[in-house]
């Protein structure tokens, strides 16, 4: 089960400073991200997903630094890295990204072979004829039919969909090691999401990629991860297979996110919803961050941040519950049966 | 010859192939909209004509005091303002296809207006066209400067620059470049056609105005742009920033921009009456005050129709500009595309 690690974060913090005041975006957050795989980060809004995979590109807003620990990328901190010129040989170039909304990550005054031949001249260094090939080529792995035609087209001449396969076209054109999709597909119709899908799977295959997938849609997880990391409040509290984290799911947050899923509920009873919001992450979070919203809280849940308990080697979680002295707390209900039953269309 | 239309019929077809040309469509919507601005600008004239034929007659004579009423009678019958007002019209439009604009009848008794015109307006159209130029040259490179390191140093002085042309009267920066300006370049107050020097001052104070107009909308223009996620998404793939200003935030903000230009060209080479009047510039800028305070009536009538006509060619220049550089802009009925 050793496998080479491509990136390696440790113990990463991240701040903002908005209006005059800190805010600690990521707590502490570490991460192997391992070759080949396939990872997924689900977290809702605020949990800092966005984030944390921004600064493995220096692509953090202006207002943001990076507070400690590090980014090992081919035996380089990413942390230390000051000029752009170092965080050139990075973006794209090993590290490539797609972003969410496909209508606007497009330069509508550009032609859309253009902006492919842009990535393909900086990263693959063939210009002229040769980058239009090329070009042409990767329009047709993101399955774009007749791209003589398409590539003279601008953006606005494309569907939803169909411009997410070139935004990923651009991505893929980079010649990168590591894939990064922030929410590929959310704000696709759910008939295309599937292909977006697909599509990026395919590509992973073909281009040996890594890829890591941030979304808040287990659906999405489920289709496509090796494993999944479960961020909350600035922190990944459980990491694990895909099939342990769906079946044998052992944070608190987790079970709650699971519940939720509509798939899940009862007919005729009101779906499941956590209760309360995200802790304000302007504060010094105490404890476990999920414990104020976890009706079933241990004491020392409010005391003392629990550490990452391992589980089976590839599972770990960070939750009390998983110290010897706890006591036994089981898994709400919706939790058990999906992992008796599964569900349809999931895992 | 066949081979000549045989050749740029390929052209197009190539260009059209590219994506974007100066094809059908275009041609169609050209025509287009050229018609509707000449329909504005019919409309215009014909509401200029009936206003000023409200006017009392005095302003077709120059010595309407002393002139007993048969002088008058001949004068109005030659002119032919007893004719019915449509009849009027008729004539007037006719009489500027040939491009006469009739004759001046106080201003400067019996000159042909057109001739006036071409005159004064050369001065105006070639200091006009300096002061573009250099308000060009000044005020993009700032608005850039200005869109890159916001709140840096070149960010706080053109906001204090804008804001300083904004919010002071013209009339007072104007008079302080002048008294300062000629002392410190040793030349006299006033312009002078043979010596080149004397046309800096001039051009600049007029290219200030523009200037801060240019940089404000561009800085604007560009910060928007800045924040699109295209930007990030060519920061991701790892264009380096200063490529990303030029080849994808500075183009795409000159698009708004560019539809400006045009018009504000057009005004600038109809002269700046405070300006031409400071260094006594014989050009066009005062030339409308002028004849309205002499009660000129056909010349008030052309000179307010020369000024609809500059205003209208702008739009249309603006609007053709920006379907030929933006691809968004379809010239085709939308076909529920979105």
């Amino acid at each position: 089960m050793e496998r080479e690690t491509i990136l390696s974060v440790r113990d990463l913090d991240v701040k903002f400073s908005l209006r005059g005041r800190k805010l600690n975006a990521l707590r502490g957050v570490s991460l192997d991200l391992y070759k080949g795989e396939s990872l997924a980060i689900v977290g809702e809004s605020g949990s800092g997903k966005s984030v944390f995979v921004k600064t493995f590109m220096g692509l953090l807003d202006a207002n943001g630094w990076i507070d400690g620990g590090s980014i090992t990328y081919k035996g380089e901190d990413l942390t230390k890295y000051t000029t752009e010129k170092q965080w050139l040989g990075i973006r794209g170039k090993e590290i490539a990204m797609v972003l969410q909304d496909p209508m606007t990550s497009l330069n509508p005054l550009k032609t859309i072979g253009a902006q492919i031949i842009e990535a393909i001249e900086l990263h693959q260094n063939l210009h002229g004829e040769a980058a239009r090939k090329e070009m042409l080529s990767v329009l047709t792995d993101v399955g774009i039919t007749e791209p003589e035609r398409r590539a003279k087209q601008y953006p606005h001449e494309f569907s939803g969909g169909m411009r997410q396969r070139v935004v990923i076209a651009i991505a893929v054109a980079c010649r990168p090691q590591v894939l990064i999709c922030d929410e590929p597909t959310t704000a696709l119709d759910v008939t295309i999401q599937a292909q977006i899908l697909h599509l990026i799977r395919d590509l992973k295959e073909k281009y040996n990629l890594t890829t890591v997938y941030i979304t808040h849609d287990l659906g999405v997880v489920a289709n496509v991860a090796d494993r999944i990391a479960v961020m909350y409040a600035g922190d990944i509290v459980e990491i694990g297979l895909c099939e342990e984290v769906f079946y044998e799911p052992k944070h608190p947050y987790t079970w709650a996110l699971l519940s939720s899923l509509p798939q899940l509920g009862v007919k005729g009873e009101p779906l499941y919803s956590i209760h309360g919001t995200p802790p304000n992450l302007f504060y010094e979070v105490k404890g476990d961050a999920f414990a104020p919203r976890n009706p079933q809280a241990l004491k020392i849940d409010f005391v003392k941040r629990p550490p990452y308990f391992d589980v089976s080697p590839t599972h770990k979680a960070r939750t009390w519950l998983l110290d010897p002295r706890a006591p036994k707390i089981d898994p709400p209900e919706a939790v058990r049966k999906l992992a008796t039953e599964g569900v349809k269309g999931y895992a | 010859m066949m081979n000549y239309i045989a050749g740029r019929r390929m052209a197009s077809i190539r260009k059209r192939r590219a994506g974007r040309g100066f094809d059908n469509s275009m041609l169609k919507y050209c025509v287009k909209r050229l018609a509707s601005s000449l329909i504005t600008l019919l409309i215009i004239i014909t509401v200029v004509f009936v206003l000023l034929r409200q006017m009392p007659i005095e302003g077709y004579f120059d010595n309407f005091e002393k002139a007993d009423q048969a002088t008058i009678n001949a004068k109005l019958e030659q002119l032919g303002l007893n004719d019915p007002i449509p009849v009027q019209l008729f004539n007037f439009l006719k009489n500027l296809l040939k491009g006469d604009l009739g004759m001046s009848a106080r201003y400067s008794v019996g000159a042909p207006i057109s001739e006036i015109i071409m005159k004064k307006a050369p001065v105006s159209i070639k200091l006009g066209v300096m002061s573009m130029a250099l308000a060009l040259l000044m005020g993009i490179p700032l608005g850039a400067a200005m869109a890159r390191g916001k709140s840096g140093f070149w960010d706080r002085f053109g906001t204090v620059f804008i804001v300083f042309i904004n919010a002071v009267p013209a009339a007072v920066y104007h008079i302080f470049i002048q008294m300062y300006g000629t002392s410190f370049l040793g030349i006299s107050m006033l312009y002078d056609e043979a010596n080149v020097i004397t046309w800096i001052l001039p051009v600049f104070s007029m290219a200030l105005g523009n200037t801060a107009y240019y940089a404000m909308w561009l800085r604007r223009y560009m910060v928007d742009e800045m924040n699109k996620d295209y930007v990030r998404l060519a920061r991701a793939k790892g264009v380096d920033s200063r490529k990303i200003m030029m080849k994808h935030v500075f183009r795409n903000a000159f698009v708004p921009m560019i539809q400006y230009i045009p018009t504000s060209l057009l005004y600038t080479v109809s002269g700046s009456i405070y300006i031409e009047s400071l260094y006594s510039i014989p050009g066009m800028g005062g030339l409308l005050v002028d004849v309205i305070g002499r009660q000129d009536n056909p010349m008030v009538q052309a000179i307010v129709i020369l000024y609809s006509c500059i205003g209208i060619v702008g739009l249309l220049l603006g609007d053709l500009l920006m379907g030929l550089i933006d691809p968004r802009i379809s010239f085709v009925k939308k076909e529920g595309a979105r």
